[in-house]
């Protein structure tokens, strides 16, 4: 509403001395509309070539999340084993923790030579079957004997 | 068409890439593909790597150091210039340090640097067309583990690839070698290392054990 009634405002009116900020206004708003119309036309068409996203090139120590490359160990150098302590032997901790939840190699190798026992059993025919549950039953009967 | 694990070729281009409001990160030996904006186009040979939620980078076998922005890297003074030094990085371009990017270090009270000197530093700024420049102040002017390093260590170049291992976390090797010898290893990215120990013999022993490292 305000902008329609500054737009009506004759230039008799906006050279007067009170009207000083309103005059400074209303040209700052024309010449803003004045500029997205030039532009416009340009702006889209440049957007339309270069896409939305924006990339941003870094080094491939954020990438990785390199660590910090002073080290010191062995009490070799205090200083720089006390800064240590605030962020080497910390990610060090964090870093066993993780493995620790992680199943270990020999763990996964049992898991898994079981899975292949019973696929196994799958695929195998009745009479193997029975031969090998004798030829068990003959083992645990010789174990026991001795 | 590339897939993220797979290896990668110069001019493979990535499509659907991740982004995180507009903004998609990316390391090297990737750029913006200008023929269609939003996907990304390989300049370097390697694995095509990505970390959540909007990091894309190549591991390839690059021998060659090109700085980059915060970069932490070890430097040798070549030569020194009025109020700055240069220092040669393995980049294209020597590094300059202006003196006064020492902690404590005035106009008047310049730091006491020779020719020859290894200096762990970090990378302020890196651009194409100019020559890098390295600070040894973190943003509070604190020196912390930046500076000259002491001169009783030995310098020694090895690959970018290595060095990138061994600053990884979940490498076990330094910790391992730290509970058998005490000793004191700086390692920059830039492919160089300076390594110190209390006795010849476990220098010895250390270089030895990195160089097995390299080989596999």
């Amino acid at each position: 509403m305000e902008n329609k009634k500054q737009a009506v405002l004759s230039k008799g009116i906006l050279e007067m001395k009170f009207m000083k900020k309103t005059k400074e206004k209303v040209q700052k708003e024309m010449e803003d509309a004045e500029g997205q119309a030039m532009y416009s036309s340009e702006i889209t068409n440049e957007m339309r070539r270069n896409g939305n996203l924006v990339f941003i090139e870094t080094s491939i120590t954020s990438c990785k999340n390199l660590i910090d490359g002073r080290l010191s160990f062995g009490g070799m150098n205090p200083e720089i084993e006390k800064m240590m302590a605030n962020d080497y032997f910390r990610l060090l901790e964090v870093e066993e923790k993780r493995k620790e939840k992680d199943i270990t190699d020999i763990e996964m190798a049992e898991g898994y030579s079981s899975l292949v026992n019973t696929m196994g059993k799958k695929f195998t025919c009745s009479k193997d079957k029975q031969v090998k549950q004798s030829k068990a039953k003959h083992r645990l009967k010789k174990e026991s004997f001795y | 068409m590339a897939n993220i694990g797979e290896y990668v070729y110069p001019g493979d281009v990535v499509k659907n890439v991740k982004s995180i409001k507009g903004i998609t990160i990316i390391g090297p030996g990737l750029r913006q593909n200008e023929e269609n904006p939003n996907t990304l186009c390989i300049s370097q040979a390697g694995k095509l790597c990505f970390r959540e939620p909007n990091t894309y980078w190549i591991e390839g076998k690059r021998h060659r150091y090109i700085p980059k922005k915060g970069d932490l890297v070890l430097g040798v003074v070549a030569k020194k210039a009025g109020d700055s030094l240069k220092v040669d990085i393995g980049s294209a371009e020597f590094a300059a340090l202006p003196m006064l990017a020492f902690e404590g270090a005035t106009k008047k009270q310049k730091p006491d640097v020779q020719v020859g000197d290894v200096i762990y530093a970090r990378l302020l700024s890196a651009h194409r067309e100019m020559e890098p420049e390295l600070i040894c102040v973190d943003s509070y002017f604190k020196a912390g583990r930046l500076g000259v390093l002491p001169n009783d260590g030995f310098l020694i170049n090895i690959s970018l690839n290595l060095t990138q291992r061994l600053l990884d976390i979940k490498d076990p090797l330094l910790p391992t070698l730290g509970k058998k010898f005490p000793y004191e290893i700086v390692l920059g990215v830039n492919g160089r290392m300076w390594l110190n120990a209390k006795q010849r013999k476990d220098i010895l022993t250390l270089l030895r054990c990195i160089e097995a490292a390299e080989a596999d």
